[in-house]
């Protein structure tokens, strides 16, 4: 009598768990207006043993069409003896190549931002749990909002597809740590002036001249507002011993920005700077 | 008194660290001029601070430090004579708390901390507060 009774609401029943049972699975939010994309010009490199460093480092560089393979770039960030590379390493090595490195707000939205404006994003999973951690890098090429999957070309897979879930679950535990590396002629998607300027100034402090000039051009012309765009022009200048260029630079800052005495300050050392040159010739 | 002195180890570490980390800050890019780092240095420094000052508008950050009988004035002046590197330094307390909780506490352990070492006269903050040697 139950089997009669039961057979045909089987699948009643089966919809009525369904719906019970999907409440308990929980789905992160998946940011709104965002459909499918897939970056197919990231090309792929299969890690080789624990090298997901440099695997993954080599893609997002050829991605901006600079030719590095693997296997160059395990010299600069892999370390033996870890079985791994540093995070502060993979960066460093990409300024290394004229690039600009932006760090990501934590936010799976920003993510899929930057892929959606053509932009590859490496992401620094933890694959095990906190106290027995297995890091791991690897690159965000796009993301299925209808399967609520992101695409990443990780380890030795291409194009692998991760639920949502599963990557929000590893990458919470490398607190979401998320690099876009562009050119520095380029603003990122979702990027922040004055983190912008941060990395600009990084590119400055390692000697990435050329690339950090492009960067705060860039800079000056998106956020006119920001006053530490034309600071680091006339700055870099001012350390070429362009002393004309760079007062140009800071006068502009001053008419610009007359309350910030950091441009008043360097005018002074750059009008004097030329005239002390004057006298000399 | 000797629960202060248990704390006096961590408490100076935290502030060696603030220390080292503020003096590399002040690596200047060359001899005259003013950096590009510093001013950007200052321009995010005034940004957490606008930020500071807005969480002490909330209500629950008002109550936490009433109790601990610290004026709102005091602490506004306090926060105003941050470093970037403190500021720094809080800003990534508070990214580490745990979502939804902690953050009154977080507030609340920052500026005791400066309460702490101005009993141990290893600053001189809060003049309402005297220093204990």
């Amino acid at each position: 009598m139950f089997g009669f009774w039961l057979k045909p609401n089987r699948p009643g029943l089966a919809a009525l768990l369904g719906v019970l049972l999907s409440g308990c699975a929980s789905q992160p939010p998946w940011p709104d207006s965002f459909n499918a994309t897939t970056l197919n010009q990231v090309p792929f490199h299969p890690q080789e043993q624990y090298q997901c460093g440099p695997a993954s480092l080599a893609m997002m560089l050829n991605a901006q069409d600079i030719e590095a393979t693997p296997d160059e770039l395990v010299d600069r960030v892999y370390l033996p003896q870890r079985k791994g590379a540093l995070q502060v390493e993979m960066v460093a090595a990409a300024r290394q190549y004229g690039m600009l490195v932006y760090p990501l707000e934590p936010e799976l939205e920003h993510v899929l931002k930057e892929v959606r404006a053509g932009h590859p994003v490496l992401v620094l999973q933890n694959l095990r749990f906190g106290w027995w951690p297995q890091w791991h890098f690897a690159v965000v090429i796009g993301y299925d909002s209808a399967k609520g999957t992101l695409i990443l070309h990780t380890g030795t897979q291409e194009s692998n597809r991760q639920p949502a879930s599963v990557f929000m679950a590893t990458w919470d535990r490398s607190k979401r740590w998320a690099r876009v590396i562009l050119p520095p002629d380029q603003i990122p998607a979702t990027a922040e002036p004055l983190t912008f300027l941060m990395a600009a100034h990084d590119l400055e402090t390692t000697r990435q001249t050329g690339a950090a000039k492009s960067a705060y051009s860039a800079a000056a012309e998106a956020w006119p507002d920001q006053p530490a765009a034309l600071l680091g022009l006339g700055n870099i200048a001012y350390q070429q011993g362009q002393w004309s260029e760079a007062e140009a630079y800071y006068r502009e800052m001053t008419e610009k920005f007359p309350d910030i005495n950091a441009g008043w300050n360097n005018l002074a050392e750059a009008l004097s700077k030329q005239s002390l040159h004057k006298e000399s010739d | 008194m000797q629960t202060i002195r248990s704390y006096t180890q961590s408490v100076s570490a935290i502030m060696t660290l603030v220390m080292i980390l503020s003096s590399m800050w002040a690596i200047p890019a060359s001899a005259n001029i003013v950096g590009t780092g510093e001013l950007l240095t200052e321009q995010r420094a005034e940004i957490d601070r606008e930020a500071l000052m807005g969480m002490l508008e909330r209500e629950d950050v008002k109550t936490a430090l009433a109790n601990m009988g610290v004026g709102e004035q005091e602490v506004q002046d306090r926060i105003q004579s941050l470093t970037p590197a403190e500021l720094a330094d809080f800003k990534q307390q508070l990214a580490q708390a745990p979502a939804g909780e902690g953050v009154v506490g977080i507030i609340v352990l920052f500026l005791l901390v400066f309460i702490v070492t101005d009993m141990l006269c290893a600053t001189n903050i809060f003049p309402f507060i005297n220093c204990i040697r």
